[in-house]
């Protein structure tokens, strides 16, 4: 497949214009000439045979301080990293572009994917690298006050590198200045022809907005005529940081990226860093990684569900809901310790073994919970209010969920059957039998309808692992896998060595590049890891699908009112540090 | 009038009373000072800030549903403006970004005025030492309880709030406005660590994790 769309793209674009990389996932990489690659993404989205129809992500590599030299290449300064899907093909496809100088500069895509848009300014955010032609090129996740650029090289990382915090009056002045919202500057009107506009603003302290997200509405009576969505209030650093922790030690701060879905973001990373250093996981690992997140996945919904129900006025659905979290929760404690943030996989297995008695609690739950699931469906899903608060309601279509980059259960809402777990099996998800539950109008029941079911299936799958938990290994006993099973370690000074160099530095992963994406709780997860031989990695690129979930607020919003956007926003589940890692 | 008494889980050993005098005297009386009145009207009914910055605040409203029942201590009314809030609880990450909106807000609430801090991100950075995040909210306000933990457990965040509490019910105020220094003496913050100390001493036996 992939030599076929070298060979394509070489007979249109020229000879030696698209050069292949070798990465260490099977995701097919070409290297491309800086002033080629808008005309070739525009081929790749609209007119090649089965198209790459989405961008699942860009980001960009700073490569200065890059030592070896990856793949042969020339050495640039920095690296924009497009990544397209093709739903045909079933297909990633990453390309690369390298660019020179300082504050380098590059053409826009937002033509071709509106998606591109909060991308684009994300990079540039970051990296200080510009795009000619970008409709509204600002800071999107620093405040704008901000000076430097944080993932650039020469940026510090650490807060304490950067003298103490200070909060005068008038900074807090200054800063509440570079907040005020100024419709000109989005090329909103102040008046209609026989009205004037009302603006809105709403966060980034508000009860309904679930965390630190601000929405400028622009309103013509409660009439929502245009949104804007002002994020990055919840910006932690976790790419930057992802650089400075090693391999092993990041792991917890996986964690706190989709707070929700627990260890669902640890399994994201360390299929990647599994990928990279070549590290097989036993079944009996596989298993109980699949456990889990499984049911953080029910424990995620059930928090998506309770709030959804609580933002449309039902008050007592949440109370219920969370009882149910906390009976998810006392299992998860009983295996982990932990509860939201159970930091408990490790690279080539899990942390522990299961504790004597988990089947015990797993089949409790199991057994208990589709009653529940079924008096739900009473109290939410058939409630009359509930239902014309959301029926007809946020609807996108599924070529505009495809071009807006929406993934997860708001995707199978608008009735494509796409579950990575079935259509790109990882981490032993194959071997499960389940359903992927889909709906046709795209509005925010169908969405609900999806993770309703979802959370069936769920179950499902955890009453599999229960029945067939198989025995053995609960850690890889490759040499990369960490922290090193103990048993190898007291037979002579070598393995000695290696095991202190393994628990100390942590594993050193070979050089190249990863991803593997995986079907987390709200959509598309994955991190796309650079490693240039070291205890780190080089590059952290964190991929989290509320981000364009995000970012589609305006198009799915307008026409509808204000009340309706709350119905939106809690239909389309999501979490501030999911958006803004 | 006609009352009795029962100690809770012992419905059997109520004690009655006997209608007499002195009985109706000692249920309908209260002797105290107008400053310990206002004290334990405060103490019973801190009412918290609807606020939140990252994944502390699930915990913190995981505590307010029926598991752990925040209304036991009338903290559950949730308040979504500051100005009829006591208690700001500062759930999760302080980021610069966010800094001046917190201070904002924390000024718009009326005293009397709390503030708990709860979880590692809030007290210290805790494991973000990085360049979006304010090392600790005691940079730019005052905090009077810290609640360990990432995330705390619910469990711990009620106990920081039942600290509060206590404290807010020895703390000395003027009864009205008062031009000036406001006069208000709060009662020494104590460590936990010290006073737990012992007892965490004592703590020798403790379950393996390979059982439940």
């Amino acid at each position: 497949m992939p030599e076929s769309i070298v060979a394509e793209l070489s007979s249109r674009f020229g000879e030696d214009t698209i050069k292949p990389l070798t990465t260490r996932d099977e995701t097919p990489t070409l290297r491309t000439p800086q002033e080629k690659i808008v005309a070739i993404l525009q081929y790749l989205k609209s007119e090649i045979k089965m198209p790459f129809r989405m961008l699942y992500d860009l980001t960009a590599i700073d490569e200065r301080a890059y030592k070896k030299e990856q793949n042969g290449h020339k050495p640039c300064d920095f690296t924009l990293v497009y990544t397209l899907f093709s739903f045909d093909r079933n297909l990633f496809l990453r390309l690369k572009v390298g660019l020179h100088g300082e504050f380098p500069s590059q053409d826009t895509i937002t033509h071709l994917w509106p998606a591109a848009n909060w991308y684009e300014r994300e990079v540039y955010d970051m990296f200080g690298i510009r795009f000619n032609g970008h409709p509204h090129l600002q800071r999107i996740l620093m405040p704008r006050t901000w000076q430097g650029y944080p993932l650039r090289k020469e940026h510090p990382a650490r807060a304490t590198e950067m003298g103490p915090f200070k909060l005068f009056d008038e900074k807090v002045d200054k800063e509440q200045h570079a907040l005020q919202f100024s419709p000109e500057e989005w090329g909103l009107k102040r008046h209609s022809d026989d009205a004037d506009f009302m603006f809105l603003n709403i966060g980034p302290q508000h009860p309904g907005t679930h965390g630190v997200l601000r929405i400028i509405l622009q309103l013509d009576g409660e009439n929502i005529i245009d949104a804007v969505p002002d994020i990055g209030f919840h910006h932690r650093g976790a790419e930057k940081m992802g650089e400075r922790q090693s391999w092993h030690t990041y792991i917890p701060y996986t964690d706190r990226i989709d707070y929700l879905g627990g260890v669902n973001n640890n399994l994201a990373y360390l299929l990647a860093v599994e990928k990279l250093g070549g590290i097989d996981v036993p079944l009996r690992a596989q298993v109980i990684r699949i456990m889990l997140c499984e049911l953080f996945r029910i424990a995620s919904h059930l928090v998506w569900y309770g709030t959804f129900a609580q933002d449309l006025g039902q008050l007592s659905p949440v109370f219920y809901m969370f009882t149910d979290r906390e009976r998810v929760f006392e299992i998860i404690e009983a295996i982990c310790g932990g509860r939201m943030h159970p930091n408990w996989f490790r690279i080539g297995g899990v942390a522990q073994d299961l504790p004597k008695g988990w089947d015990t609690l797993v089949r409790n739950f199991v057994d208990y919970f589709p009653r529940k699931l079924r008096e739900y469906d009473k109290m939410v899903m058939k409630n009359y209010l509930f239902k014309v608060r959301t029926k007809g309601i946020g609807i996108y279509t599924l070529e505009e969920a495809i071009e807006w980059g929406v993934t997860g259960p708001g995707l199978r809402a608008c009735g494509l059957e796409w579950d990575l777990r079935k259509k790109r099996p990882y981490g032993g998800y194959e071997n499960f039998a389940f359903e992927v539950p889909v709906a046709h109008n795209g509005d925010c029941y169908d969405r609900a309808v999806v993770r309703v079911e979802e959370m069936r299936q769920s179950l499902r799958i955890v009453q599999q692992c229960l029945e067939y938990m198989p025995a053995g290994d609960f850690k890889s006993h490759h040499p990369l896998a960490t922290p090193p099973v103990k048993q190898h370690t007291m037979h002579d000074i070598e393995t000695l060595i290696h095991h202190f160099l393994n628990v100390s530095w942590g594993p050193v992963i070979p050089p190249g590049e990863a991803m593997v994406c995986t079907e987390a709780t709200k959509g598309w997860n994955s991190y796309y890891l650079v490693s240039d031989g070291n205890t780190g990695a080089y590059r952290t690129r964190i991929r989290t699908p509320s981000f364009p979930h995000m970012q589609m607020i305006p198009l799915i919003s307008k026409g509808y009112t204000v009340a309706d956007l709350l119905s939106i926003l809690g239909g389309m589940d999501y979490v501030l540090a999911d958006i803004d890692r | 009038m006609k009352w009795w008494l029962t100690k809770a889980g012992d419905p059997a050993g109520k004690v009655a009373g006997n209608t007499s005098m002195e009985d109706v005297v000692q249920q309908s009386l209260v002797f105290t000072s107008v400053e310990r009145l206002l004290g334990w009207g405060r103490q019973n009914s801190m009412w918290p800030f609807h606020f939140g910055l990252s994944c502390c605040f699930v915990e913190m409203a995981t505590a307010m549903t029926p598991k752990y029942d925040l209304a036991r201590f009338g903290a559950e009314v949730i308040r979504g403006t500051p100005r009829e809030a006591d208690v700001m609880i500062i759930a999760g990450t302080v980021f610069i970004k966010m800094a001046p909106v917190i201070k904002r807000l924390y000024e718009q609430m009326m005293e009397p005025r709390w503030v708990i801090s709860m979880g590692s991100c809030a007290n210290s950075g805790g494991m973000y030492d990085i360049y979006s995040v304010v090392q600790g909210v005691d940079k730019f306000l005052p905090v009077d309880v810290y609640v360990p933990g990432c995330p705390p457990r619910p469990d711990a965040f009620m106990q920081g709030l039942l600290l509060l509490r206590d404290s807010v019910g020895k703390e000395q105020r003027p009864l009205s406005w008062v031009i000036g220094d406001q006069g208000v003496i709060r009662p020494e913050k104590t460590s936990q660590r010290e006073r737990l100390h012992d007892q965490r001493q004592q703590m020798t036996q403790f379950k393996t994790p390979d059982e439940i």
